[in-house]
């Protein structure tokens, strides 16, 4: 089987942390936001993974070579030269997306992390015999969003309502499609929109299906976001595979912690916080729904919550870290120092408190 | 035959001058951002043309000029483009030498020795890159010759509040002797500062390699306690002993002991450490070329070309609608594009920009192929340094039709449909 990754543009919403990495490389729970969509995919059956790019595609193949070797997956590139919106690049990639058999291709958004229900998209799109089915998710607030409105019995799609300003459902586009080759035939070769131009004349013909997706759901493509996602990923972990947690009594609530990391004494560490590969958290520290990235040193006495640490900072004795601060790649924050939702560039040294949220460039 | 530094010489076949332009390299310009994200600073343009170019045009003034270097720790393909399309303009070689890490200004220089020395110049010329001013090297240099001294400071006597930011130096007005220097002090010492430029004899690097090798011998003959250690923290550096600055290490040192000696200026003088006060250079560059190269400047009336008030310069390459109206202090680097009735005041446009029709941008930096939409206002205070003063696009900022952006930091690639004020969009 195949499947498309639209990886897109320059990440703009995750900066300071894009500033370093192409976005789909950013960590996420100790594993680059990616190789969490691949290695779904790759359980599922899939053997060769086509990445639509527009940005940086040589530092993206870098990466992915050595995981083509582990993971036993081919994965190629596909770069836009100017951008395709969400439909183009599969017309783009579609040598490669069909292969005659006929068989269904997956395309992912690589912003959403979930369960990856895979295996039963795959039965459910069987079942129905349709030319293409989406993975829905039911949200609190769908206005902000686009609904999908569906017969509830089949799960067949009547129409998508964008942000309405009246209850139509409650289940939103989740960017997970199952699309038969087919699909491609609909697609022009230019910039064009899957939601808006491709799924409503596939609807209109009762060819589109909706799954719900069972379990969690989350676009990542902001720090906020980015948090919330990972306490909802981390509590999924503990239902499917909680061996991968930590445990002891060092640590509150679901936890990971890379196994070459290294915690000292008297940590209070938890809920909700995923600690990089090569990390030192020193004596006395206490983190909470947080993300410690690669090779970040956490000195004595420190308190760091909601917020997201990037690779290689240093952060001195009894700092202070909360409220959404983003620390850039190897940002180095003086002892004492009280941050209060800075935002800080690669390479800084803060070496006085920011007191209320704020850019520091 | 040889010539001692003691015998001051008036035959100047006999001279040689090698110039040495300090650079710098990445690590510290986290100040130059968003712009230092797509070129290094040195290159960025100041009145068409790049920061270290305006230097290098005045070392090649120079009558007994052998070769210019470049010390910088950039790596070296950054300036591999500019440094080849220099060669055929000057007539002497240029080199950019690379520093494995940072040694300090005057380490730099001593790491490069051999080098440097390798002409057998009688006299090094040192600037450092984002200083903005006249450069009048040969006359610095015949007062240097006169003085007979290791080395002549350029300096300028500027307000109590100014001077407070840079080296403060007293001289002595008769003989123009360095008599006291200290490196950015708390209280007033003096109203002269040291704009960075430079003349030495070679006798600078005796001078450097004493105070590197006193600094050896500290380091191995004490562990540093750990209070020390926590208050050199932001100097750690500083400690290491190749690391060698020439304000605090040497000149410091050396005043009162008749071997500096100063040259004062009267003409401008900034320190180009942000892109605020890199507009501000730009237009004095600008009203430089008006005196001394006015047929770069642009000029036009509305009829067959734009309405120019006061210095703007306009790439060859770039295309400006007849009714837009440009000035003063305005720079349109090569491929842009101005619209019809767009207004721009006191700014600097990137390669590939387009401007649309009415569009007006004032006190702001225009990023390399960013777009402005019908009608949109790009617009800064004008307080070169005030963190949000001016505003600065990255490269490929799309503002749209009829958006106004006011004093706003915005990095590459972002599209604006909303106005903002005062903000860093990240």
């Amino acid at each position: 089987m195949k499947a498309l990754i639209l990886v897109g543009g320059f990440g703009t919403r995750l900066r300071p942390l894009t500033l370093s990495v192409p976005k789909p490389l950013v960590d996420f729970a100790n594993k680059p936001m990616i190789l969490h969509q691949i290695e779904a995919l790759k359980a599922v059956g899939v053997d060769e993974v086509v990445l639509a790019i527009n940005y940086q595609p040589e530092v993206m193949m870098n990466f992915l070579r050595d995981f083509e070797k582990s993971l036993g997956i081919k994965i190629t590139c596909s770069q836009e030269t100017e951008p395709m919106g969400t439909a183009g690049p599969l017309a783009l990639a579609r040598n490669k997306l069909d292969d005659g058999s006929g068989e269904a291709f997956f395309v992912l958004n690589s912003d959403v992390i979930s369960e990856y229900p895979l295996r039963q998209m795959v039965e459910f799109h069987k079942k129905h015999g349709g030319e293409a089915t989406i993975m829905v998710t039911k949200v609190d607030e769908p206005s902000k969003y686009g609904v999908v409105v569906m017969d509830e019995s089949n799960g067949c799609v009547q129409r998508f309502v964008e942000k309405p300003q009246q209850f139509v459902g409650n289940k939103i586009n989740a960017g997970i499609y199952l699309l038969s080759p087919k699909t491609l035939n609909r697609i022009e070769l230019r910039p064009t929109s899957i939601e808006k131009e491709v799924f409503p004349k596939i609807a209109a013909e009762k060819n589109l299906f909706a799954m719900v997706l069972p379990g969690f759901w989350m676009d990542i493509g902001q720090p906020r976001d980015y948090n919330t996602g990972l306490r909802l990923y981390l509590e999924s972990l503990r239902k499917k595979d909680p061996e991968r947690l930590a445990s002891g009594s060092t640590f509150l609530g679901n936890v990971i912690v890379d196994e070459s990391a290294k915690i000292g004494d008297g940590c209070l560490i938890g809920p909700d916080v995923s600690i990089g590969q090569g990390c030192t958290i020193e004596a006395g520290v206490r983190l909470s729904r947080c993300t410690i990235m690669r090779g970040v040193r956490v000195k004595k006495h420190a308190c760091i919550s909601g917020s997201i640490i990037g690779w290689h900072c240093t952060i001195g004795q009894w700092a202070r870290i909360e409220n959404m601060t983003v620390l850039g790649e190897d940002v180095r924050v003086s002892d004492e120092i009280f941050s209060n939702g800075g935002v800080v560039l690669p390479h800084k040294e803060i070496k006085t408190s920011i007191l209320k949220p704020e850019i520091v460039m | 035959m040889g010539l001692t530094n003691d015998v001051p010489s008036t035959v100047s076949s006999q001279k040689k001058t090698v110039a040495v332009i300090m650079m710098g390299g990445p690590t510290k310009g986290t100040r130059f951002r968003p712009l230092s994200f797509n070129l290094a600073k040195p290159l960025f343009p100041l009145a068409g043309q790049p920061m270290v170019h305006h230097p290098i045009l005045a070392c090649k003034k120079i009558p007994d000029l052998a070769q210019v270097y470049l010390i910088g720790f950039y790596e070296e393909k950054e300036f591999s483009l500019y440094i080849s399309a220099l060669s055929n303009d000057l007539k002497v070689p240029v080199r950019y030498l690379r520093e494995d890490k940072p040694h300090g200004s005057a380490g730099g220089l001593y790491n490069f020795q051999d080098l440097l020395m390798e002409d057998d110049p009688t006299d090094i010329v040192v600037l450092n890159c984002d200083v903005c001013c006249s450069f009048p090297l040969t006359a610095m240099l015949e007062a240097h010759r006169k003085h007979g001294g290791i080395g002549t400071l350029l300096v300028k006597k500027v307000s109590k509040e100014v001077a407070s930011e840079f080296g403060e130096l007293v001289a002595d007005t008769k003989t123009g002797e360095l008599l006291h220097y200290a490196e950015k002090p708390e209280t007033f010492v003096s109203d002269f500062i040291n704009c960075g430029v430079y003349v030495f004899t070679p006798e600078i690097f005796n001078a450097i390699k004493n105070v590197s090798s006193s600094k050896h011998e500290i380091s191995s003959l004490r562990r540093m306690s750990s209070f020390e250690a926590l208050h050199t923290a932001t100097n750690s550096r500083a400690m290491q002993a190749d690391f060698v600055r020439l304000d605090q290490d040497i000149l410091t040192p050396l005043a009162g002991k008749k071997k500096l000696y100063t040259f004062e200026t009267n003409d401008f003088w900034e320190q180009i450490k942000t892109p605020g006060m890199s507009l501000r250079c730009s237009s004095l560059y600008l009203a430089q070329y008006r005196v001394t190269m006015p047929e770069l400047l642009a000029s036009g009336d509305g009829n067959r070309s734009p309405t120019i008030i006061g210095d703007v310069f306009i790439h060859r390459s770039a295309k400006v609608h007849p009714t837009a109206k440009l000035g003063p202090n305005v720079s349109v680097s090569a491929n842009a594009r101005v619209g019809p009735g767009a207004r721009l005041i006191g700014c600097i446009i990137l390669d590939d920009v387009e401007i649309k029709e009415n569009a007006v941008v004032m006190h702001s930096i225009v990023g390399w192929k960013s777009t402005l939409g019908k009608w949109a206002r790009v617009q800064g205070g004008g307080d070169y340094n005030a963190k949000l003063g001016i505003t600065i696009l990255g490269e490929d900022v799309a503002v749209e039709d009829e958006v106004v952006v006011v004093n706003c930091i915005v990095l590459p690639h972002k599209t604006l449909n909303i106005s903002v004020q005062d903000e860093i969009i990240l």
